[in-house]
């Protein structure tokens, strides 16, 4: 794993300017949670200087790997090499934790012991006591938080799309990659992301041998654990005629897109290219096409940090969403909404506070619909909302587009 | 008489041993030469036991290396324009006249540079700066007569400071005789430097009390296309104060000057320049915005508007350099006017926060009121400068409760945020009231930097501290 | 160097002073986790040293008692920003305790009728601008750094920035300061007044005397009216000394631009890559300039400036169109600094300034200096001002490091020797002390140290830097 971690640390000037994006520097302005002191501890490590400790693993997992730095740092520092080493130093000198070392080594990776542990706990999920919205405590797959998270669904979205919807004459036909949030809660993006495609006169499989992208392994050093699923979502994948992966998760768009070929190497190169975040790919591949008839609500759009920092999408969403609503931007559209990973449930404080500035953003925008590509963001923004009796609504971009979309143009003949 | 108590203090030898050092032909003894020499625009005396007039850094040097030898009190003089007593030789001494070292000794205008010795005039300078389409903004109402040296030993503010800040701006290095007759350089001729402390910006406003400045070099500015002045006559204060508002803060029009006048100054003018003004005028402000044609025009006639829409009773716009000149005579006049009223005045020149001004304009009249003294104020009002004028007749009963009135006012001033002077200088005419404005430690540690520099205490003893 | 935990008794005085502090701020306020001691162990000169403790008050009193413990112990104190300085300031070469200051960030008022506001020191610079752009206000200063770097550590080194030659730098916006001096006692100097002359001027004896006389714990700044408009013009050259002339053609026509920034051919060549539009071979030297003043004046100006840089033979002129092509216009050119690493992975930051008559001289010195060309030499920076930053880029070969110290050295005795200075604006630090005595003579540098003894007798804060 540790590519050249060691020479990427010298390669940092000690500017200072990743201070003015690190979401979590901006909250606490501690030296120790920005790229700058994560990378001089690095070196420290490097040079003998300091061994793992409790706080460095704190202060490692105290990054959001937004990669926001990384778009600003003048000296080009590939701060995710730097902060993957030590991701994966602290796994191989501390430990994982039980449970989660279980879940990432054992679970993770059999579609059926998730399944069934997930629906074990959306059994007892009704023995928790039900609260706003229909939202509950301690969504066993982020067993630590003390967050509120959306029922489970009832049919995962794999369930629901063992069978491909086969087209007529399709125009391409594309593999869906999942994800865990989509796959077990928010199972009506999937079929927003079917219907839409189908629709627009695209085919869409859903491969079943399909895992978890390695996301919540990697976030905590567990390297390994990513490599299985990395190796048989491969597999899954390439054994498919595929013209295109789509993904309605920014976060998995990253590990499949761009993790992979470090994690895979070379070889996955090929499919990486052919990997689009949704409104990526309809606005590559049907944008002058599909005609709609605009939503009468006024949406904004909050750029997912995976999308936004890791991959510069921006526009694309932007057009989407354009064509299917009022659009309106918010300010600071692309802070982090605080969510996410390890770091919600060891600083679930600074949590709260980016929440809060995410949902005042929204609110000054006066959009009645936030949108965004990411169901880990549609859960934290939706968490952010369901505890003030906003009337301001959650979605993925999809789904708007979906509503607007009208059954004339290229998807008429379908 | 002082004199001759001063006098005795400086022993043949002495005087010898400065001839000798300096030529005698630049040293004056004769008590006509003295006299002239004893006093500033405050009206304050004291006669120097000699008066010296250098003409390079080294007969300064010189000079204030024998003073030091021998305990003499040195005074530093420009042209003696200061309003706070800084050139008065109050405990006698010598009178460093450096009215001779008047040469602009380098102007460099593709670096925006000049040099000059101390006794240049302002004036003269600017001119001289003009001459290159060159500009050096500060702008004392004295411009025309006191010196760069004595400038930069107050920090001169001026009429231009709401746009162009103050002469301490324009201070890039200077060439200083220590009290121990040695030469320092600080700063440099770059417009940017940062090497070790700021000694330079120290010196600026030492009001001489620390070493003799000898050579200046001051930044220019490229010389503004055009200045448009208007004239404003209002009712009274409140209207004023209203006008400014809207033109600096609502607007953000950002005037070369704006002065203002109060009636009490109005009726001592009236009469005295060209411009006849409203019968009843009880407050004017005179604009000047500078810049290139279309924007000058342009300030000048949004200003005008403003000042019509807070019921400005009469506005002239100067369409002639003549006409600017008219307008700024009425404004120039001002304080020598005074002396129409009475013939003592005392001066003060107090800073507030823009905001307050209204509120300690109020409080000044008022104790005014109480103490039935007459108090006429003008001033830079952009930057909420006043200068407070103190107008009585002379005598021990009136000198008293002058004094009373001046506390007063400096505490009010102090108590509001303000500073109690903001360009003249502390010299000794204010050197009491420093305590109402800066902590006891505060003025320690500026005593024992005196110290530092002036182990012996000669230079321009009695000054800023008592 | 003198750790003061490394003998026996020392290391009891290391655990005494801990507790105190501990005691007296609480124990959140203070870290000595060697974790916590490396991120506050360097600033933006890369430079390392380890300090034994990390202070992060919250208020004057904290930074007070602080100083209090630190002088009884007489150990050493190193304030510090944003730790972006590129003269080592920030850097706790001795040991002992590094206040950081970005813990105190507080605007603490902003008073749009007085043109004037207050903040503590660890605000930053950008953040601030903005808020008070919010009342259509603008602070100049406006160093490349302004988005991460602190106002206390713009105070402290006297930054500059880009808007200097029209608006000056950080000192001609600093009315007052509250400072606590080395024994701990607080001082108020200046007035938040648009004038004072109240007695001597400590303010700006303390401004640019980085943090080796005391610790600001409050600045007064003074603003003035935003501009209503700026227009940002890029000029490219193929010829470097064009492009001087052509700067000095602006301001011959009695324009002062907002800013004109000079970049050389290894400094384009550095940065090539990072703007929206890229920067052709052919580019020798670039001039960005920015207008700023109200629609009137700037529709006069522009086309002054614009066919200034053509008579001086620049081969393209691209006047901004959007607000985002001037910011990527000015993206690149604040990367400048840090994308010379990607030059060689070695840097001597100097910061010279020469009147500017004597810029095209000075460079031909440098280039004379390097004429075998084995270190790269990079060359920016506020031209308008005289105010270059030469940069001495260099690798791991032997022998290069003794190399590049040695042509710093020339370049430096060329500088004063033309009447310039050693520091436009970074500061000395430990990185230039060295050089201080070119520039100023022995009386000066004496009467410096006086101030230095006077203000701290015991020689706490910062020590190291400044004076050798
Ligand atoms: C009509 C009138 C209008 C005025 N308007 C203004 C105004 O608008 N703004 C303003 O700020 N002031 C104003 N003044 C006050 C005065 O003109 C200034 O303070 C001016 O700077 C004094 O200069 P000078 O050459 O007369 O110095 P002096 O009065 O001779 O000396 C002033 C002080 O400087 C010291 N000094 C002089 N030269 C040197 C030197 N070379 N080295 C060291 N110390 C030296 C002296 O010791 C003394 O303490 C005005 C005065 C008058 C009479
Ligand atoms: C990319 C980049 C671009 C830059 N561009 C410029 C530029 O254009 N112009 C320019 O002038 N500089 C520039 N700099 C240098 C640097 O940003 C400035 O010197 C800045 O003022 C330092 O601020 P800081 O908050 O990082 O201070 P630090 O680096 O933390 O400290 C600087 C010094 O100030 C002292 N200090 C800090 N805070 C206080 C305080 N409250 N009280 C007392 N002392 C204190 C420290 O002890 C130290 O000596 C640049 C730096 C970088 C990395
Ligand atoms: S921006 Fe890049 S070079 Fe600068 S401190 Fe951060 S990581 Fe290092
Ligand atoms: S990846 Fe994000 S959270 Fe981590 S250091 Fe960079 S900006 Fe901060």
């Amino acid at each position: 794993m540790s590519t050249d971690w060691k020479t990427e640390v010298d390669k940092c000037s000690k500017c200072g300017k990743c201070h003015t994006v690190c979401p979590v520097f901006l909250e606490t302005g501690d030296e120790s949670m920005v790229s700058r002191g994560r990378i001089s501890l690095a070196e420290a490590l490097r040079d003998k200087q300091i061994v793992y400790t409790d706080k460095l693993r704190d202060y490692v997992y105290s990054c959001k790997k937004c990669m926001r730095c990384r778009t600003v740092c003048p000296s080009g520092v590939d701060y995710e090499v730097i902060i993957s080493a030590l991701l994966s130093g602290v796994a191989e000198n501390m430990g994982i934790p039980l449970l989660p070392r279980i879940i990432f080594r054992y679970i993770l990776p059999r579609r059926i012991l998730f399944d069934l542990m997930l629906k074990v706990s959306s059994k007892i999920q009704w023995l928790i006591p039900m609260k706003r919205r229909g939202q509950m405590r301690h969504l066993p797959l982020l067993f630590m938080g003390k967050r509120w998270i959306p029922t489970l669904a009832k049919k995962t979205a794999l369930q629901k799309f063992r069978k491909t919807k086969k087209l007529k004459n399709p125009k391409m036909r594309v593999g869906l990659f999942t994800g865990c949030l989509i796959n077990y809660i928010y199972v009506d993006i999937a079929e927003a992301v079917v219907d839409v495609l189908n629709r627009m006169n695209i085919e869409v499989v859903v491969p079943q041998g399909q895992l978890c992208c390695g996301t919540p392994s990697s976030t905590m050093g567990d390297f390994k654990s990513t490599k299985k699923l990395a190796d048989v979502n491969k597999e899954v994948f390439e054994s498919q005629k595929l013209d295109a992966i789509v993904t309605a998760c920014a976060t998995c768009t990253k590990a499949i897109k761009m993790d992979y070929l470090r994690t895979l190497g070379p070889s996955w190169q090929s499919m990486s290219d052919k990997i689009y975040d949704i409104s990526e790919f309809i606005d590559k591949y049907c944008g002058d096409e599909y005609e709609t008839k605009p939503i009468d609500e006024k949406v904004t759009y909050h750029d997912p940090c995976h999308l936004l920092w890791v991959r510069g999408i921006s526009d694309e969403p932007r057009n989407v969403l354009k064509k299917s609503s009022d659009f309106v931007e918010m300010d600071q559209a692309g802070a982090c909404c605080g969510g996410g990973g390890i770091f919600t449930i060891i600083h679930y404080d600074l949590t709260l506070k980016m929440l809060e500035r995410k949902v005042a953003s929204i609110e000054r925008s006066g959009a009645d619909t936030v949108a965004t590509n990411c169901p880990g963001c549609v859960m934290q923004i939706a968490d952010g909302f369901a505890g003030k009796n906003s009337k301001i609504k959650t979605t993925h971009s999809i789904q708007i587009l979906q509503k607007a979309l009208v059954d004339s143009g290229i998807n008429k003949e379908k | 008489m002082k004199q001759e108590t001063h006098n005795n203090k400086i022993q043949a030898k002495v005087f010898e041993e400065l001839c000798d050092a300096i030529g005698r032909e630049n040293v004056f003894d004769n008590i006509e030469e003295r006299v002239c020499y004893s006093f500033d625009a405050t009206k304050e005396k004291s006669i120097p036991d000699l008066v010296i007039r250098p003409h390079s850094t080294e007969q300064v040097s010189n000079t204030v290396s024998i003073a030091n030898q021998h305990n003499i009190p040195i005074c530093p003089r420009g042209a003696g324009t200061g309003l706070s007593g800084g050139s008065v030789p109050i405990k006698g001494g010598i009178a460093l006249d450096l009215k001779n070292m008047n040469r602009i000794v380098e102007l460099n205008a593709r670096d925006l540079t000049v040099t000059v010795e101390p006794g240049v005039v302002t004036k003269d300078l600017q001119d001289e700066a003009a001459k290159h389409r060159l500009f050096y903004p500060p702008e004392p109402g004295s411009a025309g007569f006191s010196t760069i040296g004595g400038n930069v030993a107050e920090c001169t503010g001026g009429m231009t400071g709401m746009k162009y800040g103050v002469t301490r701006d324009y201070v890039l290095a200077l060439e200083i005789v220590l009290p121990d007759g040695s030469v320092i350089n600080t700063g440099s001729k770059t417009l940017r430097s940062v090497a070790g402390y700021d000694l330079t910006r120290f010196f600026v406003g030492s009001e001489g009390t620390l070493g003799v400045l000898t050579k200046i070099t001051l930044k220019l500015l490229p010389l503004p296309a055009k200045i448009g002045t208007v004239m404003s006559y209002f009712k009274d204060i409140d209207s004023v104060l209203n006008a400014t508002d809207s033109i600096i803060v609502k607007n953000h029009l950002h005037p070369r000057s704006l002065e203002f006048v109060d009636k009490t100054c109005i009726g001592a003018v009236r009469g005295s320049a060209e411009e006849t003004i409203p019968e009843e005028a009880g407050a004017f402000l005179l604009i000047d915005v500078d810049g290139n044609e279309k924007n000058v025009a342009n300030d000048i006639s949004r200003i005008e508007a403003l000042c019509r829409e807070n019921s400005a009773l009469k506005t002239s716009i100067a369409k002639t350099d003549d006409e600017r000149d008219a307008l700024w005579d009425v404004r120039k006049s001002v304080s020598p006017s005074l002396f129409k009223i009475a013939s003592m005045k005392f001066n003060d020149d107090f800073c507030v926060p823009r905001s307050k001004v209204r509120e300690v304009l109020k409080k000044v009249y008022e104790l005014g009121k109480t103490y039935s003294i007459q108090v006429a104020a003008f001033g830079h009002i952009g930057e909420g400068h006043i200068h407070l004028n103190v107008i009585y007749n002379d005598g021990k009963e009136m000198d008293l409760s002058v004094h009373k009135l001046v506390s007063q006012i400096l505490k009010e001033v102090v108590l509001i945020g303000g500073t109690i002077t903001s360009e003249h200088g502390v010299g000794d005419a204010k050197a009491e009231f420093i305590g109402l404005e800066l902590a006891p430690h505060e003025i320690e540690i500026m005593k024992d930097l005196k110290k530092m520099f002036d182990p012996k205490g000669i230079m321009n003893p009695g000054k800023i501290f008592i | 160097m003198k750790h003061f935990k490394k003998t026996k008794t020392e290391s009891k005085k290391h655990q005494k002073v801990l507790n105190e502090l501990i005691m007296v701020l609480g124990g959140e306020k203070v870290l000595s986790a060697i974790e916590d001691r490396i991120c506050y162990s360097y600033d933006g000169t890369k430079q390392k040293a380890l300090p034994d403790i990390v202070v992060r008050p919250g208020c004057t009193s904290d930074v007070s008692n602080t100083l209090k413990i630190a002088n009884k112990y007489e150990i050493p104190i190193y304030a510090r920003g944003a730790g972006t300085g590129l003269t080592g300031g920030a850097v706790p070469l001795m040991g002992g305790i590094v206040l950081d200051l970005k813990s105190m960030n507080r605007i603490i008022e902003i008073c749009p009728e007085d043109f004037v506001a207050t903040v503590e020191p660890g605000v930053v610079t950008k953040h601030f601008q903005d808020e008070i752009a919010k009342f259509d206000l603008f602070y100049p200063p406006d160093p490349s750094s302004a988005a991460f770097s602190t106002i206390g550590g713009n105070v402290a080194e006297c930054a500059g920035g880009i808007t200097g030659l029209k608006y000056g730098v950080t000192r001609d916006y600093i009315l007052a300061l509250e400072i606590v001096l080395s024994d701990g006692s607080v001082i108020n100097t200046g007035r938040k007044t648009l004038r004072s002359v109240t007695g001597y001027d400590l303010t700006r004896l303390f401004i640019g005397s980085e943090g080796t006389l005391g610790v600001f714990t409050r600045i007064t700044v003074k603003l003035i009216p935003k501009p209503k408009k700026i227009e940002t013009l890029a000029a490219y050259f193929s010829d470097r000394d064009d492009a001087i002339d052509a700067a000095d053609l602006i301001i011959d026509n009695n324009i002062l631009p907002r800013t004109l920034e000079f970049m050389d051919q290894m400094t384009i060549s550095a940065v090539r890559g990072y703007g929206e539009a890229p920067i052709g071979e052919d580019v020798k030297a670039l001039l960005l300039i920015d207008i700023d003043g109200t629609e009137e004046s700037i529709s006069h100006e522009l086309p002054v400036v614009e066919n200034a840089c053509k008579e001086k033979k620049a081969f393209k002129t691209k006047v901004a169109e959007t607000p985002r092509e001037r910011e990527s216009i000015w993206a690149v050119r604040r990367s400048i600094s840090p994308a010379l690493y990607n030059i060689a992975p070695h840097k001597i930051n100097e910061d010279i300034c020469v009147p500017r008559s004597k810029i095209k001289e000075i460079l031909q010195k440098v280039d004379q200096i390097n004429e075998h060309q084995t270190i790269y030499i990079a060359n920016f920076g506020h031209i308008g001002d005289g105010n270059i930053h030469v940069n001495i880029m260099y690798n791991d070969d032997p022998g290069q490091a003794a190399l590049a110290e040695s042509i710093v050295n020339k370049i430096m005795r060329e500088v004063v020797a033309v009447g310039g200075t050693i520091s436009g604006e970074h500061g000395i630090g430990n990185k230039k002390s060295q050089f201080m005595e070119l520039e100023i003579s022995p009386k000066e540098l004496a009467i410096m140290k006086r101030f230095k003894g006077f203000f701290d007798p015991k020689g706490i804060m910062n020590p190291g830097k400044m004076f050798i």
